[in-house]
Order: structure tokens, then C-alpha cells, then sequence
């Protein structure tokens, strides 16, 4: 595991989870591997990966079954959110930069449209 | 949570030599600890007197509620770098020593940990790799179930793709409530596994914080603040 210096392990790792939970790699309502596994998995402290697991609990993204461990929730509307979240990060940075270059927010959207219609035609 | 360790005003000395002045440090039960500090700054000699290999006359030190070397001793396995064998000792004749010496010493936990990071019993120390040399270090030390673990640089020299071994089977085996402390100088491929650094300077502990306070109040990492410290430009 490649971490980033500065920024909180735990973070991290959460981030982690997050994104294969919505890449669906982890479905609604499955059980996630347990703590040791996810440490072994993360290079990580086992503290560290209950701090993650505890913040994603709280957020409602996963359920702690006591004994049973833990379970991607079946609310797929917490995920269509987290989900939306994360892109709006994504775009986040794009957009100032483009904002920057004096684009209007007209400029950008049609040259975000001819650039997924090109990224299309590379594909056929 | 509780405490598994306590040093309380410890002073060491040797040929009249300060080593350690006024070290004060507590540990609670179930983390793992990094110790970090410059080659010389005491790391190895904290580790010994908290071992109980050499004694006190400055200062105590609690393990699990007990202060006599004796019975410390019982609570803590420090890792053993062999230097004490005959080089053509095979590693079954060193795994049965260790069985003898420590009541404590599962044989079963040994062989898993040595299946994983790949240790022949038939082989002789003075045919071991230093990266295979670590894996075995640290498999015997860690079989021992016991309550404080002290890793003396458990990485050092080491190549890249043991380090990863050795650090996952760290993580592997260690039980909840068991403690460890790892000393390093080489910080930065650890920071993930530790819980708090305690960082020594100048013979003594210069500070002890959590490594996600360390990200999020400084905005540093683990190497960086530490490298920081030792140029001074950070003050506590």
C-alpha cells in the first residue's frame, strides 16, 4: 500500500472502501472482510482500520452487526449519494482549473460533451 | 485503557557515561509504538532496560503492574538478533532453544509464522540472507505469547520485498491485546501500522504523539516531522 504522507491513515482507507463500495466491487448488504483481513489487506494497524469502519458506520454506509461484523448497507440511496460526492470531488479541481481559463460554464460543458463523444469514437 | 508500561525518571549511565537522562514514557495496552531517533540516541539500550536484560539504578519501570526484573521478564519478548549462536546452527536447534528458554514460546504460532514468511528449518544461520535472517527474528520473537513486544529495528538492512513480509506478518499475528514497540530510523514504510511515535533526542524521549495528530496538526508526515525535529525548525 502506497499512502500519502500527510494525511490520515484512517482517511485513507475510508477512501479506499468507499470507492470499491460504490464501484460496486463491494454490493449492497454484503459482508466486508474482517478487521484483521482488511489490516493484512492495508498494511495497516487494525486501531486504524476500526477508526475507518467506525466513521463509515456513523455515516450510515455500513452496518456493525455486533459478533457478525460488518455490512455494506442495503440503502442505495446513501450509496447514489456517496456516489455523488465523490464525482463532484472529481470535477471539483477540473472545473476551477477550466473557470481559470476563462471558460463560461456553457464553454465547459460543451467542450466536456465533444470530449466523451471522442473518448467514444476511440473506443469503437 | 490500561497501561502495559511505565518508565518513570529513568537515568542510565555506562563507564560514567550518560546513555539516557530523565526518560519518563507510558504506554497503553493493545498499540503499536514506533521508536524512532538517530543511530546512538539510546533506542536499543530503552529497550534492554525495559526488557530487563540490563538493570536500573536510576529510575523505575513497570510492566503490566510489575516492577522486579524477574518476574518483567515474563511480560516482554525483545527481539534477539542470534548473535549468540554458533553460525552453524540450524534454525530447528535455534526454534527448540527458544522452546526450552520460554515457557511461553508456541511452537504452533512459530510454525505458522515461518510457513508464511517462508523459513527452512534445515538451513544454518550462517547461510541466511540478512533480509531471511529478519523474517526469522522476528517469527521467534513474536511466537512468544506474551504481552509487550519490543522490535529493535526489525528492518534495518533489510531489502524491500522482506520489509513488506515482515511488517504483514506483524499485522497477521498480533493479538488485540498485546503491545508492540518498533524502533526505527527509516520511518516513512511504517507510519501505516503504528498507532503513536515516541521520538528520542538527545538521550532522552523528545516528544510522543499520536501519527494522525502528527498529519493533522502539523500537516506533516511521519518522516518529515521527525527529520524536522532533528533540524529543530519544529518546536513543540
Amino acid at each position: 500500500m502506497e499512502y500519502i504522507d500527510n494525511i490520515p491513515i484512517y482517511l485513507q482507507i475510508k477512501d479506499i472502501l468507499y470507492r470499491k463500495i460504490i464501484s460496486n466491487e463491494y454490493e449492497l448488504g454484503s459482508q466486508l472482510p474482517s478487521v484483521r483481513q482488511l489490516a493484512v489487506q492495508f498494511s495497516a494497524n487494525s486501531n486504524t482500520v476500526q477508526k475507518a469502519l467506525k466513521e463509515m458506520t456513523e455515516e450510515n454506509v455500513i452496518i456493525s452487526q455486533r459478533g457478525k461484523g460488518n455490512y455494506v448497507t442495503e440503502d442505495g440511496k446513501i450509496i447514489n449519494k456517496l456516489k455523488k460526492n465523490l464525482v463532484n470531488e472529481m470535477f471539483d479541481a477540473t472545473y476551477e482549473k477550466l473557470r481559470s481559463l476563462h471558460m463560461n460554464d456553457e464553454e465547459i460543458t460543451t467542450s466536456f460533451n465533444n470530449y466523451v463523444q471522442e473518448k467514444e469514437h476511440a473506443h469503437e | 485503557m490500561s497501561k502495559i508500561l511505565e518508565v518513570n525518571d529513568l537515568s542510565y549511565k555506562k563507564n560514567n557515561k550518560t546513555i539516557l537522562a530523565n526518560i519518563n514514557l507510558s504506554v497503553d495496552n493493545g498499540k503499536i509504538i514506533g521508536l524512532l531517533g538517530e543511530n546512538g540516541v539510546g533506542k536499543t539500550t530503552l529497550m534492554r532496560l525495559i526488557a530487563g536484560v540490563n538493570s536500573i539504578r536510576e529510575g523505575v519501570i513497570t510492566v503490566n503492574g510489575a516492577t522486579k526484573k524477574s518476574e518483567i521478564k515474563q511480560y516482554v519478548s525483545l527481539s534477539d538478533q542470534l548473535a549468540g549462536f554458533n553460525k552453524s546452527t540450524r534454525i530447528s536447534e535455534i526454534v527448540r532453544f527458544y522452546e526450552n528458554v520460554y515457557p511461553d514460546f508456541s511452537v504452533k504460532k512459530y510454525q505458522e509464522i515461518a510457513e508464511y514468511l517462508g523459513l527452512d528449518k534445515t538451513k544454518r544461520l550462517s547461510s541466511l540472507s540478512t533480509g531471511t535472517l529478519g523474517k526469522l527474528v522476528i517469527a521467534l520473537t513474536i511466537s512468544r505469547e506474551t504481552k509487550l513486544y519490543l522490535l529493535d529495528e526489525p528492518l534495518s538492512g533489510i531489502d524491500s520485498m522482506s520489509r513488506k513480509k515482515i511488517i504483514s506478518s506483524i499485522i497477521r499475528w498480533k493479538s488485540d491485546e498485546s503491545t508492540i514497540i518498533i524502533s526505527d530510523h527509516y520511518v516513512t514504510e511504517i507510519a501505516s501500522l503504528l498507532d503513536d511515535v515516541v521520538i528520542m533526542k538527545d538521550k532522552t524521549i523528545y516528544e510522543v504523539d499520536s501519527v494522525e495528530s502528527i498529519q493533522e496538526k502539523h500537516h506533516l508526515g511521519i518522516e518529515e516531522y521527525y527529520e524536522q525535529i532533528y533540524e529543530g525548525s519544529v518546536t513543540k
